[in-house]
């Protein structure tokens, strides 16, 4: 050690040398470096107007060899300047760490070699000298920073607040004069009399108006064409999919899993508060809803993870009954599957309260329907068109159907039905004639206008405690109940009944359809196929358990989940073939919810998701 | 080849036309004939999370090395050599996320965002270096936290500053991290690690700005010491107030002080105090009633801050994208750009989101602010309030102490203190 | 001096001996309460962010479903050239001849001469493989994440040329200057065990 230190001490002139020329260095390859960084930011490879200008020229006279030469010439002068402009920063960062490490050594060991020489102070401070002075400068540097954000906030002061709540009101305001203007529009081409006597007037206002209105219309038109929307069927918004037609659209479903083993199994969570509704997912998140007597929750969960997000509460809801309804024990207070937007998620429960959260679960509205006379208890799921949010509420005293504003809760439409109590949840398709609710209760099947709510058509076809909801595909309805029949049934302003069976009827899962076939199962594990157009029966199926959740085709395969569990994944084909079969080692009820490559089950206690 | 290009041509039209057009099969992928495999994407992958909690294990251990050294053993030599290991380690190995002083946010982000959930490892490095504060005051300056040592190397040539100054100068440390919350918890930025000053070194890399910013910071360092540590570090601000709570902390002398003033001048960071004599202490009447008067004006520099911060919020929130994008649409404004589309614009217009949606959410942020605005500003405003209050106080001393607040526990001082364990003095001492 | 200064310090202090030691002892007491509260309002902290706690950590990774190609992957980064890269998501490629992320949309000479490239750091390879079939790979080294590929692959192909963030080279900052340029907000934070966001396929993982 000591002789370390002699040999440092002996050559303190030797580090300071080492030093300076180390600092001299530094500051040369530095200055480098910020010359060579401003001429790398002048020869930026991406915006090579050069070359563009000279592609652009050469594109228009294609034979001009010569400019071409030149091109790839520039081109690769380029490229090189600007790699070897990247290798020269980058040697010249080396460098300059070199330099600085070594200056900040030799500076280091000739600290270390100088003795320590305590100074004593000579000039006494006064403490109370101190805290005088720096008493002054707080309060001077504090009354600056007071003077100079106030100045600031005056200055650039532009009420943000209020400019957004104005610019909502706008946007509101603006879109519902539009929507409003589209029919009055319509008026006038319809009374070209009235329009004439108050042409002048009004061709000031159509010269405003017209584009407006355009724009509207194609809007319409194109969300017209796309129902499911593409985002909506990207992603599994609401029970049995997009519209509630038990049809989903992603890819790669695996077809093996194991849950005792957690084969393929991604994660399992456990689930606060029982509920008989299924997992809805849109993007990273999955929702589902839970609920007891008194206590009512919506769940948002991570995709990927597993990890519960948040929770909301779904309380203090004004008009919500002190007590909850009495309910059976297979239905639950929670049966209706929540559905989102991936804006709001909305879910609704046997009480009758309807809460609508943000993504992040923050409660934008609520509101309670009027506690539901339903001897099992409230059942139906949500759907959203646009920007209403469906509800099917037929029960003893009312039977209607309504839409309310996803933004507010406010009722848009409301249809009244005079049907019987039904436990099945609405289906919404497109069809020639815009988008359709397809409803299903005693005694009727009826079909209507998810824009304004306007009844289509309706069709006397079934009787009884109707659970199951329809399938939909080619124009026809499948609609079915225990004890009464399967039926299908032409859509359309005049319905008819192309076809009816008797022998096997399902009482809670609801049928799939494509255009050729029709699958059916039922809770005492039979599984039918009947052809679409002619009911004709062409296969049954027995399993050893029943089914009480609803068959989804996907990926060009049915998945059906028995009571224990089991998923039967089946082709939707003329003959049964088997693709697979998997088991949770956990009743399930529920139906899935799908995302690509991957499978979301809901348990009693357990949320799973099967993928790999 | 004029078919193919007529086709790919409509879909283009069509694309158009149809809302997120990206990653849609058009054109389905071959079979080969001739056999050809396809290669497969190549996705690397991150650094592996076993690192992340050795990193963590590592924080622990240099946090109880530098501490011994320091309270223990006492060596100034120990605590350099540690630093080094932190500069070499956290710094250009580690390559700086994440850091303590950065997970001060991550915490703040969990805290209010519910959709943010925190790493367990970062929340490690947020609390050990408090714990061990709150036990031993702040070791974790002296030689753990890579932005502190590498400063702790470069102060060469440090200058003495006034103390009154510098009891002005640290005040901002707090104003940064009431700002550097703020902006955490309306999940608008990471202040903190947006202007940190010594990342790019250890990266090696960074933009123009981050250099410059952290050249700057080391030039000044030469001169006066650990500038960022003293006069900005947020997390210094918040182990500043609970190192002065700290069970034990390092101490000058090893036994009792002999007044000899050798440690006067020996600290860079002007953390020693110095002894307050009787003579010093002014009459009674006015020495209190001048305390009572900043003990009651307390209060009103709070309500003075959060109005003065209320007022500002529009200023602060103007910080977060949401609510630029929504004031730049407003105003039709473009983000300044003349001659095309701004990005911000054309990405909101393909989101999806409708304008009333956005508006919305930037007035609600905006409200965010307004209370955070006051809470800041009052916040500001009680670490005016109690910095004066505490300037007023005589608190009678004779010893050289380490300020337990200020003192980065470097223990510099140590070996200027001629007393010995065994209460021998060293009378020729030297290094 | 020094012992001047004791002389005058020290007789004035001596009648207060026990005051001090009182002082002290009051000092002490209330250091430890705050100590206490300090300890009590960490543990409170720790124990609120227990629910929100994840064992592991995040990385970054951009969705290329929202991604608008606006270029500043290139040049937001911390790192020079980014750590955005170009993926070529071969499941999804069409093999075209005619590829919209490597030729210039106004090329007609089909031939990897400078003029048709749309890469301005050449860092795409075409490779031929059968009639009509060619594959495309990226040169990682020379890619400098422009995005301007992955735009005319997007428009004009099946959009398998893909930004996404190259885990090897990102040095993973606790807050991505990236992701707070970035116009469309698609960054976001994801979990180490699936780093990476390909849209409209299931990912592979390398074997």
């Amino acid at each position: 050690m000591e002789k370390i230190r002699k040999l440092i001490i002996a050559n303190v002139q030797l580090w300071k040398a080492i030093s300076y020329v180390a600092a001299i260095f530094s500051f040369i390859i530095c200055f480098l470096i910020i010359a060579n960084y401003f001429q790398i930011n002048r020869i930026d490879p991406v915006n090579t107007e050069i070359i563009n200008n000279l592609v652009e020229r050469l594109n228009q006279n294609p034979n001009d060899e010569a400019l071409r030469e030149e091109i790839r010439e520039i081109d690769l002068l380029a490229r090189k300047a600007y790699f070897t402009n990247q290798w020269q920063i980058r040697t010249g960062g080396y460098f300059l760490l070199i330099g600085v490490i070594i200056f900040v050594i030799s500076i280091q060991l000739m600290n270390s070699a100088k003795k320590i020489t305590p100074e004593v102070g000579d000039k006494d401070e006064n403490n109370l000298f101190i805290q005088k002075t720096a008493r002054k400068w707080v309060s001077i540097g504090g009354a600056g920073i007071v003077v100079l954000a106030l100045l600031f906030a005056f200055l650039s002061h532009n009420k943000l607040e209020e400019t957004f709540n104005q610019a909502i009101i706008a946007e509101n305001s603006g879109n519902e004069e539009l929507t409003t203007k589209v029919p009055a529009v319509e008026q006038e081409t319809a009374n070209p009399i009235v329009q004439e006597e108050s042409e002048e007037v009004d061709n000031v206002q159509e010269a405003v108006e017209e584009p407006q209105t355009e724009e509207i219309e194609t809007n319409v038109q194109e969300i017209k064409d796309i129902y499911p929307t593409a985002e909506m069927k990207a992603n599994f918004p609401s029970f049995r999919g997009p519209g509630g037609n038990g049809i989903a659209y992603q890819k790669n479903i695996p077809e093996s899993w194991d849950g005792p083993s957690g084969n393929n199994i991604l994660w399992k969570a456990s689930i606060p508060l029982q509920g008989y509704n299924s997992p809805v997912i849109w993007g990273n998140k999955v929702f589902l809803s839970g609920a007891i007597a008194n206590k009512q929750e919506v769940y948002c969960y991570d995709a990927n993870t597993g990890n519960l997000i948040w929770t909301a509460v779904a309380d203090n809801i004004p008009g919500s009954p002190t007590t909850a309804p009495a309910v059976t024990g297979d239905t639950g207070h929670s049966a209706p599957t929540v559905t989102t937007d991936g804006k709001k998620v909305f879910a609704i429960y046997s009480t009758g309260d309807v809460i609508a959260l943000d993504m992040n679960g923050k409660r934008v509205w609520a509101k309670n329907l009027g506690v539901p006379e339903n001897h099992y208890g409230y059942s139906s799921s949500l759907y959203i068109y646009e920007d209403k949010l469906i509800i099917q509420y037929d029960h003893r005293s009312a039977s209607k159907v309504m839409a309310l504003s996803v933004n507010t809760g406010e009722a848009i439409w409301t249809t009244e039905r005079n049907g019987k109590i039904s436990w099945a949840s609405p289906v919404l398709v497109q069809t020639n004639n815009g988008v359709e609710i397809l409803l299903l209760t005693d005694p009727f099947l009826a079909s209507y206008d998810a824009k304004t709510g306007k009844e289509l058509w309706r069709i006397d076809c079934l009787f009884g405690e109707i659970g199951p909801s329809v399938a939909y595909a080619d124009g026809i309805v499948f609609a079915t109940n225990e004890y009464a029949s399967l039926v299908a049934i032409k859509a359309g302003a005049q319905p008819e009944k192309l076809w009816e069976q008797y022998d096997y009827l399902s009482d809670v899962p609801s049928p799939v359809a494509t255009d050729k076939y029709l699958f059916l199962a039922t809770s005492y594990g039979v599984v039918v196929c009947h052809d679409a157009k002619t009911g004709e029966l062409l296969w049954e199926q027995e399993f050893q358990e029943g089914f009480y959740s609803s068959p989804i085709l996907v990926d060009n395969k049915i998945y059906l989940i028995d009571k224990k569990g089991v998923t039967h994944i089946f082709k939707p084909d003329k003959e049964y073939v088997s693709i697979g079969k998997a088991s949770l080692g956990e009743g399930v009820v529920s139906t899935p919810g799908f995302a690509d490559g991957r499978i979301y089950i809901r348990t009693d206690k357990n949320l799973y998701c099967i993928g790999k | 080849m004029k078919k193919k290009i007529a086709i790919i041509f409509l879909l283009t039209i069509i694309s158009l036309q149809i809302y997120n057009s990206f990653a849609v099969q058009r054109f389905p992928k071959p079979e080969f004939e001739s056999g050809h495999t396809q290669p497969p994407t190549i996705t690397p992958d991150p650094r592996s999370h076993a690192l992340a909690v050795l990193d963590v294990f590592v924080l622990a251990a240099a946090l109880t090395v530098v501490t011994w050294l320091v309270l223990k053993k006492r060596s100034r030599n120990g605590v350099f050599w540690m630093s080094v290991f932190a500069v070499l380690y956290f710094g250009f190995f580690r390559e700086g996320c994440v850091c303590s002083v950065g997970s001060l946010q991550n915490v703040t982000l969990a805290l209010f965002n519910p959709e943010y959930s925190i790493p367990i490892t970062v929340t490690a490095f947020f609390v050990l270096p408090i714990v061990y504060t709150l036990f031993f005051g702040r070791t974790f300056c002296a030689g753990v936290c890579p932005l502190g040592t590498i400063q702790d190397i470069f102060a060469l040539r440090p200058l003495p500053i006034k103390t009154w100054l510098e009891k002005v100068l640290g005040i901002i440390p707090f104003i940064y991290l009431g700002l550097a919350i703020l902006y955490a918890a309306t999940s608008t930025d990471f202040v903190i690690c947006r202007y940190d000053p010594f990342i790019g070194f250890f990266r090696l890399d960074a933009t123009f700005m981050m250099f410059a910013i952290g050249g700057i910071m080391l030039l000044i360092g030469v001169f006066i010491a650990r500038p960022y540590c003293r006069f900005l570090c947020p997390y210094g601000a918040l182990l500043n107030l609970v190192s002065r709570f700290s069970k034990k902390h390092l101490t000058i002398t090893p036994t009792e002080c002999i007044q000899c003033r050798l440690c006067e001048n020996s600290c860079p960071f002007e953390a020693i105090d110095k002894p307050v004599l009787l003579k010093e202490k002014e009459e009674r009447p006015i020495a209190v009633r001048r305390f009572l008067m900043y003990t009651i004006i307390i209060p009103v520099l709070i309500l003075i801050g959060g109005f003065t911060g209320s007022q500002f919020h529009e200023n602060l929130a103007s910080a977060n994208s949401k609510v630029r994008l929504a004031n730049e649409l407003i105003n039709e404004t473009n983000f300044g750009e003349t001659e095309k589309e701004a990005f911000e614009i054309t990405a909101f217009k393909a989101s999806g989101q409708t304008k009333t949606e956005l508006y919305t959410e930037a007035a609600k942020i905006t409200k965010q602010f307004y209370y955070g605005g006051w809470m800041l500003g009052g916040f500001i405003g009680l670490v005016f309030g109690l910095t004066l209050v505490s300037l007023t106080i005589f608190r009678y001393k004779e010893d050289y102490t380490p300020n337990k607040g200020s003192c980065l526990s470097c223990a510099r001082c140590v070996d200027y203190c001629p007393v010995l364990p065994e209460n021998k003095i060293e009378l020729n001492k030297s290094i | 001096m020094a012992k001047k200064e004791k002389k005058k310090g020290l007789p004035a202090s001596l009648p207060n001996r026990q005051g001090r030691k009182a002082g002290l002892n009051r000092r002490d007491f209330i250091d430890k309460g705050f100590r206490f509260s300090i300890a009590v309002g960490l543990i409170g902290i720790v124990g609120s962010l227990f629910k929100k706690s994840q064992a592991k950590e995040y990385v970054w990774q951009l969705d290329p479903s929202k991604c608008t190609h606006c270029g500043r992957c290139a040049t937001s980064c911390v790192l020079t050239p980014s750590a955005v890269k170009c993926f070529h998501v071969y499941d999804m490629c069409g093999y075209c001849d005619l590829c919209g992320g490597y030729f210039r949309p106004s090329s007609k000479n089909l031939t990897t001469a400078a003029e048709n490239q749309l890469c301005p750091t050449s860092a795409i390879e075409r490779k031929f493989i059968e009639e009509p079939f060619f594959e495309y790979h990226i040169i990682e080294d020379l890619c400098i994440g422009c995005a301007k590929c992955v735009k005319g692959c997007g428009a004009f192909g099946n959009g398998s040329l893909q930004l996404q963030v190259n885990h090897r080279l990102c040095v993973n900052c606790n807050e991505c200057a990236i992701a707070r340029d970035c116009p469309a907000d698609a960054y976001q934070r994801v979990s180490i065990d699936d780093p990476y966001l390909f849209a409209g396929f299931e990912q592979k993982k390398e074997g």
